[in-house]
């Protein structure tokens, strides 16, 4: 199966699974252990992976939210992540799909120009997030509002759903997106 | 571009299930009340979670039902209506928030005039209880008094026999017999006494209707035997 379709699977009791999508094996992985040492209810399950489609031979729970993360000083990751996105289905982006831009604290490295990723996250109708990976403090805030989102698109906070954040995320100057 | 991408799973139950009873208190039977605590409250955490996941495939559902635009759209024309659908969604979402605020308000009064009855009942009894125990008190008084009153009637009547019997043994008693007969004895002896005297007098032949101190010994002595 080449496309990731959000309801095909039932979902795993008291479980969420987020996927990482992205280049950067290290700045996924420092992100993946962040986000496991949050302290959450549920159980929580990450998955990393370099680029879409999945091998269709593992076993994989339902995947609740993922995450595309885009590294501001490599063209190749937009590249890479413009590629997975073609592997998603459409009925992914109503609330379980996130950008995150990474490396935009250091201007200069920067060969992606900030506008594009909004663009492209505007084409997507999907919330894109800022945090410098590297910096400990910032991704540890970064993996407790992943925590959050995650728990909200797998359905485990009543009275709030996928849709329903993504509609309250959505600002209305346009494709600008502040804090969750 | 890699074909193979890297999977990596890395789970960890990170169960707060027993969040803050890690280090869970000694007692076996403590442990076991906040387990089963901890149990119900998965139970129904869990349900909760169902409940929204159900919801949510339900509403995909219907959505899948709902028959899209066969025709291909500018993009353009694709974004005005996308922002129509957002507009819909958020004037129901509105609509919803008023009306829930509503029935809250409603319900908040509802909930606020139920405590002030509880309150009043509450009140009322307490005051009924009140004097439920003075009466009880003032009853307990009067039994008191009763008793009290009994006794000393009772007190009263044994004095008044003690002194009845008192006053009967005396008169039976042999004292006042024996004084009685030393009395009898003495009356016998003055009344000799006395006719000794008037029968002196009469027998010398004085004329004692003259002299005034003798007519009062005879007649005198006369009136003490009859008087006893």
């Amino acid at each position: 199966m080449s496309v990731l379709r959000p309801l095909d699977k039932l979902p795993g009791l008291n479980t969420a699974t987020i996927l990482l999508v992205g280049t950067e094996d290290a700045l996924l992985q420092q992100l993946a252990d962040s986000m496991l040492k949050e302290d959450c209810a549920s159980e929580l399950k990450v998955h990393l992976a370099k680029s879409l489609p999945l091998p269709s031979s593992v076993n994989r729970p339902r995947i609740d939210l993922i995450v595309f993360v885009v590294n501001l000083h490599s063209k190749y990751s937009l590249q890479n992540t413009e590629e997975s996105l073609r592997h998603v289905d459409a009925s992914f982006f109503l609330g379980k799909v996130c950008f995150l831009a990474t490396g935009a604290g250091r201007e200069s490295h920067c060969s992606i120009h900030r506008h594009t990723v909004v663009k492209l996250a505007h084409t997507y109708q999907s919330p894109l997030l800022y945090c410098d990976l590297e910096v400990e403090g910032f991704r540890a805030t970064m993996a407790q509002r992943l925590v959050r989102v995650l728990q909200i698109c797998a359905g485990h906070v009543p009275g709030v759903s996928a849709l329903n954040l993504l509609s309250l995320l959505k600002s209305s100057e346009g494709p600008s997106l502040e804090d969750l | 571009m890699e074909e193979q991408p890297q999977m990596q799973d890395a789970d960890e139950p990170a169960d707060s299930g027993g969040e803050g009873l890690a280090g869970g208190p000694p007692q076996v039977a403590g442990a076991q009340a906040a387990r089963s605590e901890d149990r119900m409250t998965l139970l129904i955490r869990l349900r909760a979670q169902t409940k929204q996941q159900l919801l949510e495939y339900k509403s995909m559902v219907d959505a899948s039902e709902e028959k899209t635009p066969e025709q291909i759209m500018q993009e353009k024309q694709i974004e005005a209506k996308i922002e129509d659908l957002e507009n819909e969604i958020e004037e129901v979402k509105v609509a919803f928030e008023i009306k829930k605020l509503a029935l809250d308000s409603v319900l908040m009064d509802n909930m606020k005039h139920l405590l002030e009855l509880n309150k009043l009942i509450m009140k009322s009894q307490q005051e009924s209880w009140d004097l439920e125990e003075k009466l009880l008190d003032i009853r307990k008084k009067r039994l008191q008094l009763k008793q009290a009153s009994e006794s000393k009637l009772l007190e009263i009547q044994t004095e008044k026999n003690k002194q009845k019997i008192d006053l009967d043994s005396m008169e039976n008693s042999e004292r006042i017999k024996i004084i009685r007969q030393n009395l009898q004895m003495e009356i016998k002896i003055t009344t000799v006494i006395q006719h000794v005297f008037q029968n002196l007098i009469l027998g010398s032949k004085v004329n004692w209707a003259e002299d005034p101190a003798l007519k009062e010994i005879v007649l005198q002595l006369e009136k003490n035997v009859d008087m006893m």
